[in-house]
Order: structure tokens, then sequence, then C-alpha cells
């Protein structure tokens, strides 16, 4: 017997082309344990007579992901019960109520509201596992059936959830570091990858990494840059502590925009002989995406040097021609100034980066400059 | 100072990146009022104008890179000796100038100043 038991809805980026990343499938996956878990527990709670839940407790029951419903992204979770003979029709009853708890528990901390009441401590740390891959601006949504409202698991509800536990210290999350590698320990199968600012984070070594790690180590001196991408283990402040695991390294290029501007983030106040202004960390987070998304592969980065007023020189040197493209952090504008050394022909323009015609126009510009060149 | 004389930049250690510096290096800051300054090199060595940059007078630098009096003037730029903060102290004159034409002169001598190459390197730690 096939019943429907939840039909979560997945929200965000990730999800916008109606699909689910096959990485969000273990998040998934922890719900059955975590749904059994709680089952067990609301049986007790019933039956304070008894120590422990029958060993037939769950026997004949599967949660499986059956389907995805068409629209919008909602993974069809069911409840598959082996037989009716085989499964005592209260059980079931147990595993509804779980559902129910977990869905009620995640609206209140949404809310800010007390959700102890719902789910016991041990349960509360499933959602270290549970959400583990959700990203900013992303959410998993439940109905709550019995007031007809949404409930929302997001990457700030689950890290409610989780602490909420006074045993829990540490939260793990997807998350990556760019960085140079100072270290390996081939005894103790680790590594340390040191990020522009901050403190070197300890990682795991795994065989599938072992070259690309140990390249990037050689190349320490040169600072060649690596991004480690995994599970990483937080404290209750939002620190990196360590990687509890890791599923991709590789190298970046030399120039990668994202690791020279977190480079440019330690900048304080008064870095130029006194002066020089520090560098505006939303600015550098939106200059950052901009350049993952407008900036095609093919297409030599920039340079990128800080100015005194506090903004971003980007630079580039093809063949003959200086390239300033002067990005101001708060207004989004950008000065471009051209100069060719041999025949000293300038051009002067102005670009709008927050308009995707404008980066497309002054991406049109550099390439065409770069096959000039080749 | 005579036309021969390399005038000494000390380089932001911000201003370098991939060994690679900016063009920024000799375009006056606002800070600077349009006087790019300068060691007259006639007066001290190029490691000698580090170890005053970053020991006397406390700043960062991590080399020195430099351009010559005569490339200065085929600018149409002016160097002077400026010895009131310090006597081996002097400036390119900038003055007169717009925002475009700085840029344009500052790009120029950075490319003088890397056939030139490094003068003094400071030793990265």
């Amino acid at each position: 017997m096939i019943e429907n038991f939840l039909t979560p809805r997945l929200t965000g980026r990730r999800f916008d082309d109606h699909s689910i990343p096959l990485e969000f499938l273990r998040d998934l996956s922890v719900l059955e344990e975590m749904i059994t878990e709680v089952a067990k527990w609301k049986y007790l709670e019933d039956h304070e007579e008894r120590q422990r839940t029958p060993r037939s407790f769950t026997n004949g029951i599967e949660l499986k992901l059956t389907g995805i419903e068409d629209g919008s992204v909602r993974p069809v979770i069911s409840l598959i019960l082996a037989g009716a003979s085989l499964f005592a029709p209260e059980n079931q009853l147990y595993f509804e109520s779980a559902r129910d708890a977990i869905i009620h528990a995640i609206g209140a901390a949404e809310r800010n509201e007390p959700f102890k009441n719902f789910l016991p401590e041990k349960a509360l740390s499933y959602f270290d596992r549970f959400g583990r891959s959700l990203q900013d601006g992303e959410a998993i949504e439940f109905i709550d059936q019995s007031s007809s409202t949404t409930a929302r698991l997001t990457k700030e509800t689950r890290r409610k959830l989780v602490l909420s536990s006074s045993s829990v210290n540490e939260l793990s999350e997807e998350t990556f570091v760019r960085g140079v590698i100072p270290e390996i320990d081939q005894q103790k199968l680790s590594f340390h990858i040191q990020p522009a600012y901050g403190k070197r984070i300890k990682a795991p070594l795994s065989p599938q990494h072992d070259d690309v790690i140990l390249k990037a180590s050689n190349g320490y001196k040169d600072r060649v840059l690596v991004l480690v991408q995994g599970i990483g283990k937080f404290d209750r402040q939002e620190r990196l502590k360590e990687f509890e695991s890791v599923e991709h390294v590789s190298i970046l290029d030399p120039l990668d925009v994202s690791a020279r501007l977190d480079e440019l983030r330690i900048l304080r106040d008064g870095w130029l002989e006194g002066f020089g202004k520090k560098l505006d960390s939303n600015g550098l987070d939106w200059l950052s995406l901009q350049f993952e998304q407008q900036f095609p592969d093919d297409v030599q980065l920039p340079y990128l040097f800080p100015t005194e007023q506090g903004n971003i020189s980007a630079e580039w040197s093809l063949e003959t021609n200086e390239i300033t493209l002067e990005i101001n952090l708060v207004s989004h504008t950008a000065s471009w100034h051209l100069l060719n050394l041999e025949s000293q022909h300038e051009q002067v323009l102005q670009f709008n980066l927050d308009d995707v015609t404008d980066w497309e126009n002054l991406v049109t510009k550099l390439r065409q400059l770069q096959e000039n060149n080749a | 100072m005579n036309s021969e004389t390399i005038l000494l930049r000390q380089v932001n250690p911000a201003w370098i990146q991939q060994k690679v510096i900016t063009s920024q290096v000799f375009k006056p800051t606002p800070k600077d009022d349009k006087q790019l300054s300068v060691y007259d090199g006639d007066m001290i060595s190029a490691e000698e104008s580090w170890n005053h940059f970053t020991s006397e007078q406390g700043l960062s630098s991590s080399g020195v890179m430099g351009v010559s009096v005569t490339e200065v003037e085929t600018l149409e730029l002016t160097a002077k000796s400026d010895p009131q903060p310090y006597r081996e102290h002097a400036v390119i004159d900038f003055d007169g100038l717009n925002e475009s034409q700085i840029t344009k002169k500052a790009k120029l001598l950075k490319a003088y100043a890397i056939q030139r190459d490094w003068l003094y390197r400071a030793e990265v730690s």
C-alpha cells in the first residue's frame, strides 16, 4: 500500500528550473531517520509503561521518493506499507504524528515561538543533517494541515532548531573556502587551507583529492589558490571551525576574482599611507557575484586593486592596450579608460554595472581587444 | 636633480597582484593634490629609500620602482625637488591636468617603470 505522506515545496535558485539537484536527496534521506525517531518518541509518550518501542515498530514501513509533482518543485514522499497484516494502523498514526510534529516545530521556529514542546531534544539534532545543503534564499516549505499555514525550513530556522539544544555546540553546513594550502599531514590524512583572512581551516584528505591538494601545497609560495567545498562545522558564532568532509577541490585561476576580493577585505582605513578607505563589504559581495554571473570564462580576468577612495580598479593589459575600469562599490557605476601605449589613442566610457546590457557591452569590448591580440 | 635622475616610487603592498602593479602607482590620488611623491634617486638609493619609507616613516611598501626625469618631461610633466618633509623628497607635478590626462600619463609612467623593472624588492615574508 502506498500513501502520499509528504510533499514539501522547494524554493530558491537551485530549484528554479523545476528540478532537484542530486545533492539535495541527501537532505531528504535524513527525513526517514528523523520521522522514525520522532514516531518512537510519540509512541513512548503514549505508553509510559514501556521502556522501548516494539521491535516490529518500523517493520514493513518505508518512506520513499515516488515522484516530483508538476509545476513547482515538490518531491512526493510516500509511506510504503508492506502489508496490512504486518502493520498495525496505530503505528502509521505515530508516523503521521511525527511528521506533523516536525512541521509544527519548523513553523514555530520560523515565527520565533517555542518549539521544544513539539520535538524531543534528541530529534532536534537531526536538523544538523536535514536541510544542510540549503543555501541563502532557499527553503523547504511544508503545509501545516492543522492551521493551513506554511512552515519554511531555511538556513536561519534550521540554525535555531539545531542550536536550541544545550548539548549542541556546532552546526554543520555546506560551505566553501578559497585559499592556499600551507600544510598537509600525510600521516593523519588531513590538510589545512589558509583563507585570505581568518584562521587556517583543517580538512580531511581523501584519495580522490590528494593530487590536487599536493599540487596546491607545492605551489604555496606562488600562492596557488584552491577552492575547497564540503561540509563545514560552525560554532555558535557562525565561525567555520573545520571541514567534516570534502566533496570538491579545484585549483583556481590565479586571478580568481572572489579570492582577490577576499584578500582586499582585510584592508583597514588608512591602508594607503594613512589615507585609503576600507572597502565596503556589501560592495565586494556584489562585485564578486557580478563577475560570477556576468563575466564569461573566455575573457581574461582583470587584475584588481583597491583605490584610495575605497573602490576597485580592474585592470587589463591586452598587448599594447592598458585598460582600467574604476568600479564604484556603492553606486555600482564604472569608468573605463583605455590607452593604447603605441598610438596613445584613448577611450573613456561609463558603465552601469547593475545593468546586464552594460555588462554585455563591457565583455564585448574586452573580447574584441583580446581577439585583436590573438 | 638632472635629466638622468631616477625618481623612486614606493609601491603599496595592496597595489601588487601576482607580481603585477597597478597604474595607480604613478597616479596621484586625492591625498596627493596632484603632486606625486617620489625620492630623488641622486640623493638616496632605492633600498635606502625603502628603509626610510618603512622604518622612519612607518609606512608600507613592497618595493621601489622608478622613472627618469627625462621620461617625466617627455610626458610634459615636471619633476622638482621638495625637501620640506625630508631632504630627498621630490614630486612629479600633475597640476592643471584633468582626470583622463592624469590617468593617461600615469599609465605611460608605469610602462617606463616596468621596462626598468624593480629597483628594490622587499623580501616576501
